[in-house]
């Protein structure tokens, strides 16, 4: 339900939010723009502007070249907890 | 300048105190080069979110410094010489934009250094009026 929710409205969370950096340390905030795969969501869903959207996309790089976020998730190489290094 | 930010990720095999110092001497490399660490902020011991040579953890340290930027390329050949490193992102913090946002980063983490102290403290107290 909340995941239909989230593709319906079309704008800009971060613009909404005024975000003029991010931290690729901050894990939490990266999730609205990742699939449960851990892919980067596409703007038609998320509805990121395009300013933000290259913004997140550096950031969802640093990353995962950091092991903060991975950058595949298989059948074989599954995270059993992914954010429990959230606090 | 200019302003960089650098994760470093240590072996988890390593007991505490050669975590600590291979910290200091990764924090060595960037001030002989000519750099002022402004901010340090100790992540700790997490787990990786894919394995690297093998390991499952490693040990996240977060330095703030600016120093002139030819001096990078120097720094990064040190830190790939030094086999206790798993892995180390160099960013750059170049607009005026995202200097503003190095600023507010160095402070939250300076914050972070000195409040611990005071949390350790106030639950003691706490224990003690009760």
């Amino acid at each position: 339900m909340s995941e239909k929710r989230k593709y319906k409205k079309r704008y800009c969370k971060y613009c909404e939010a005024k975000v003029d950096f991010m931290d690729y340390k901050d894990v939490a905030s990266l999730r609205f723009s990742l699939s449960e795969r851990y892919k980067i969501m596409p703007r038609r869903l998320t509805g990121n502007c395009k300013r933000h959207q290259d913004m997140i996309t550096t950031v969802i790089k640093r990353a995962r070249a950091a092991a903060l976020i991975p950058y595949t998730v298989t059948r074989k190489a599954v995270v059993t907890a992914p954010y429990e290094n959230l606090k | 300048m200019r302003h960089y930010e650098n994760l470093v990720i240590v072996k988890p095999t390593l007991t505490a105190e050669e975590i600590q110092s291979i910290i200091a001497g990764v924090e060595e490399i960037i001030t002989s080069n000519g750099g002022e660490i402004a901010a340090r902020d100790a992540m700790g011991m997490r787990k990786l979110a894919y394995p690297i040579n093998k390991n499952e953890r490693g040990y996240f340290h977060v330095v703030y410094y600016t120093v002139a930027p030819s001096a990078i390329s120097e720094i990064e050949r040190r830190f790939r010489i030094n086999e206790e490193l798993l892995r180390f992102v160099t960013i750059k913090y170049d607009t005026n934009r995202e200097v503003k946002a190095w600023n507010q980063q160095v402070e939250k983490a300076n914050k972070a250094a000195s409040t611990p102290a005071k949390e350790e403290a106030a639950p003691a107290e706490a224990a003690a009026a009760e």
